[in-house]
């Protein structure tokens, strides 16, 4: 997995900000709506509990929408749009030698602990969503740029936390 | 022509999946572009040392935000057509703190960690399972949430609709915020680097 | 000046026109072509019968928006199976995608019959309504019934209507005499309790 070429320094912040604006613009434009990420976790665990689970998915009112789709659970939009972020992501870290085998962590973290806080991170984090009907990509980028008023109390809400949140894990990072 | 493009029927929906990979893959790559695959670099955002996610995140909406404004004044955008997220006001806020602590713990977002993960980073397999879990966890149990879940609605509802100001005027608030915003972000950067030198 | 700065002086200079450039949303453009309309309602290509729109509903045709416009409380008692509820104002604000086909109706047809003026004057193309309301949709699919001495034509009929009438959870019935009457006859109340005598009753007869 290791490349001939250097890791490349990442690019300035507000030109690929103003990058990301003009894909979700496109977005805007070609197809009348945005991004999004969680949507597409939701889908896929619907799908999943279905082929393993089907009368407990079925009971479950959120897996029940995600299955009762036009098409089929799998058929979905946001399904496809993750697939390519994944191509996306690869592609442009494959030309900058970004991709490399690791388990970013903070120095202090042991890469147990730090496999164990990704997932409970992560877990929490798909509880929130589901609640709030997106994550960063669907709520805070796509309904901040269309001032929806939930999605702005999203943002809000989650900077707030993770920063009321950090001091406390400062173990973690730094 | 008018956009939205699919909303005026100028293609169906399986030529939209491909648009969907399309738009994901371009998605993807300016994430990675940024740095926004690294978790270190995302938890830089909550210890000031870092504030990439908040530069890219506001750049990524004043943009999108304007060009939607503009694109919708000048009549080749029908804004009205364009699929505005619903407001559930005490779920969303709700969620958005549940969620931040989520973030502030795994240091990536469920977007991020998918180019994380498929850049070889092992947290960010480790975030995208805990993902699943999380959510399959909730799914299944799901019936006792439910009424919160459904509660306070306020279907498509925008800043401009809630405070009965124009539009523009909010997109001018947004943009002097940001603009404001990044300002600071220099501002605070340099003094940490600064106080890492003298350290 | 560098990329950044630019880009930060033509965000702030389109935001600061943005105060003063009035609404991003397109203005309705309506478009009543008299004749046309009138054509079409001659052509009677304006509405549905309840049964198509029962065979539209069955086989999941792509794009199909059956539509309620009576009031909410009226809805919730009884609808036509996958109709959302959009009230006449909302309806002209509604953004329907432009090849999809939307079936209005309402209790008696006459305020469905109107939205099918409003979004036919928005341009939107395919848009019928269910000409008897929503008493056609209980009488025709929901109980249809048939005399004993109906001709083979209408026996074959009804046994097709039947079976879509049962994928509906209705109730058809035979050997129900000949109705006198060419409208929608209301089950008579003999003490049984039929499902859809209780349907016509949770349909409150109120108006249009």
């Amino acid at each position: 997995m290791n490349h001939s070429r250097h890791a490349q320094p990442y690019s300035n912040p507000y030109l690929t900000g103003v990058g990301l604006g003009l894909v979700l613009l496109a977005s805007f434009v070609v197809m009348g709506r945005g991004l999004g990420a969680s949507g597409a976790f939701a889908n896929t665990a619907a799908g999943l509990a279905a082929a393993t689970a089907p009368v407990r998915a079925q009971a479950s009112p959120l897996f029940a929408g995600y299955l009762s789709a036009d098409g089929g659970v799998w058929r979905e939009w946001l399904i496809f749009e993750i697939v390519g972020v994944a191509i996306g992501g690869f592609a442009s870290a494959f030309v900058a030698g970004r991709v490399k085998l690791a388990v970013e962590r903070g120095p202090r973290m042991s890469l147990h602990a730090r496999l164990v806080t990704a997932f409970g991170g992560g877990a929490v984090m798909g509880f929130g969503a589901v609640l709030a009907r997106g994550c960063t990509s669907g709520q805070a980028l796509t309904g901040g740029a269309l001032l929806s008023v939930g999605s702005w109390l999203f943002m809000i809400g989650a900077f707030a936390a993770a920063y009321v949140a950090a001091p406390f894990l400062r173990r973690a990072w730094l | 022509m008018t956009a939205p493009l699919y909303e005026y029927g100028l293609f169906g929906s399986a030529t939209g999946l491909v648009v969907a990979l399309g738009i994901g893959a371009a998605f993807g790559w300016c994430l990675e572009r940024a740095g926004m695959g690294s978790a270190r670099k995302l938890a830089g955002q909550f210890y000031l040392t870092d504030l990439t996610v908040f530069k890219v995140m506001f750049s990524a909406i004043v943009t999108a935000m304007l060009g939607a404004f503009w694109l919708g004044r000048l009549g080749v955008l029908d804004l009205g057509r364009v699929y505005v997220p619903e407001t559930y006001v005490v779920p969303q806020l709700v969620g958005g703190l549940v969620f931040g602590v989520g973030f502030a713990v795994g240091g990536l977002c469920p977007g991020t960690s998918c180019v994380a993960a498929v850049t070889g980073r092992g947290d960010g397999l480790a975030l995208v399972a805990g993902m699943f879990a999380g959510v399959l966890a909730t799914g299944f149990a799901f019936k006792p949430l439910a009424a919160f879940y459904a509660s306070t609605p306020r279907g498509s509802f925008t800043i401009p609709q809630l405070t009965h100001l124009p539009y523009g005027l909010v997109v001018l608030a947004v943009v002097a915020m940001a603009l404001g915003g990044f300002r600071a972000a220099e501002l605070i950067e340099a003094r940490q680097a600064a106080r890492r030198i003298d350290r | 000046m560098n990329a950044v700065r630019a880009l930060a002086l033509v965000a702030g200079a389109l935001g600061l026109l943005s105060a003063v450039a009035g609404s991003p949303y397109r203005q309705q453009h309506v478009n009543v072509d008299v004749e046309q309309l009138a054509r079409l309602v001659t052509r009677e290509d304006d509405h549905v019968g309840a049964v198509e729109l029962a065979k539209w509903i069955k086989e999941r045709r792509a794009g199909l928006r059956v539509v309620d416009v009576r009031p909410a409380a009226d809805f919730d008692a009884y609808h036509v199976p996958t109709a959302e509820r959009i009230a006449l104002d909302s309806l002209v604000a509604t953004p329907f995608r432009a090849d999809d086909t939307i079936v209005l109706y309402s209790e008696g047809g006459a305020h469905a019959a109107q939205g099918w003026v409003f979004l036919r004057a928005l341009g939107y193309r395919n848009v019928f309504f269910l000409r008897g309301g929503l008493y056609e949709w209980i009488d025709v699919v929901m109980n249809p019934t048939i005399a004993d001495d109906a001709p083979p034509s209408e026996q074959a009929e009804f046994a097709r209507v039947s079976v879509l009438s049962q994928y509906f959870g209705g109730v058809p019935r035979s050997g129900v005499p000949r109705p006198t009457t060419d409208g929608l006859s209301l089950p008579t109340a003999r003490g049984d309790t039929n499902d859809t005598d209780s349907l016509v009753r949770r349909v409150r007869r109120r108006g249009c």
